[in-house]
């Protein structure tokens, strides 16, 4: 049940991943990372380390997306 | 279990409108979504484990999980 479940956000990981690399547009291929960063850190949590989860989540998900957008935004301006 | 089958179809329905989703503002809804579904996925563990420091971990993401999507709202809008 439990491994079901890890497995289930591993492919999630998997599929987020690709998508982040297959995308076209930038938006949705940084949001697409920072799923897999949150798919990773439920994946963390369920293996038995919820300091490392916490902190997966606070910077990964939540703080490197937000240092994506800021860096196409600054370099959009930049090319126009 | 029956909460552990509505977290199964959660995901797999989540990342296939991920997948699928042909506007950004689809992927990002989806998104979302996938960050509550991550946040009861937590909480369930908790409760499956017995072991309430998990509860923690949940809290911390809950708090901060607003932010991504609030950053990609305000860049949609008239950039960041």
């Amino acid at each position: 049940m439990l491994e079901l479940l890890v497995y289930l956000l591993c492919g999630g990981i998997l599929a987020s991943g690709l998508l982040a690399v297959r995308l076209k547009s930038l938006l949705a291929a940084s949001v697409s990372a920072g799923l897999a960063s949150l798919f990773a850190a439920v994946c963390y949590l369920l293996l038995g380390a919820p300091d490392v989860a916490m902190t997966e989540a606070s910077i990964g998900s939540g703080l490197s997306t937000i240092i994506f957008l800021y860096a196409i935004h600054k370099t959009r301006n930049a090319r126009e | 279990m029956a909460a552990a089958v509505l977290i199964f179809f959660g995901i797999g329905f989540g990342v296939l409108r991920l997948a699928l989703g042909p506007t950004v503002i689809d992927r990002i809804a989806a998104v979302d979504a996938l960050t509550i579904v991550s946040i009861s996925t937590m909480a369930l563990y908790a409760l499956v484990a017995e072991r309430f420091i998990y509860l923690d971990a949940a809290l911390v993401y809950g708090v901060l999980s607003f932010l991504a999507v609030l950053a990609v709202a305000r860049y949609l809008e008239r950039g960041l």
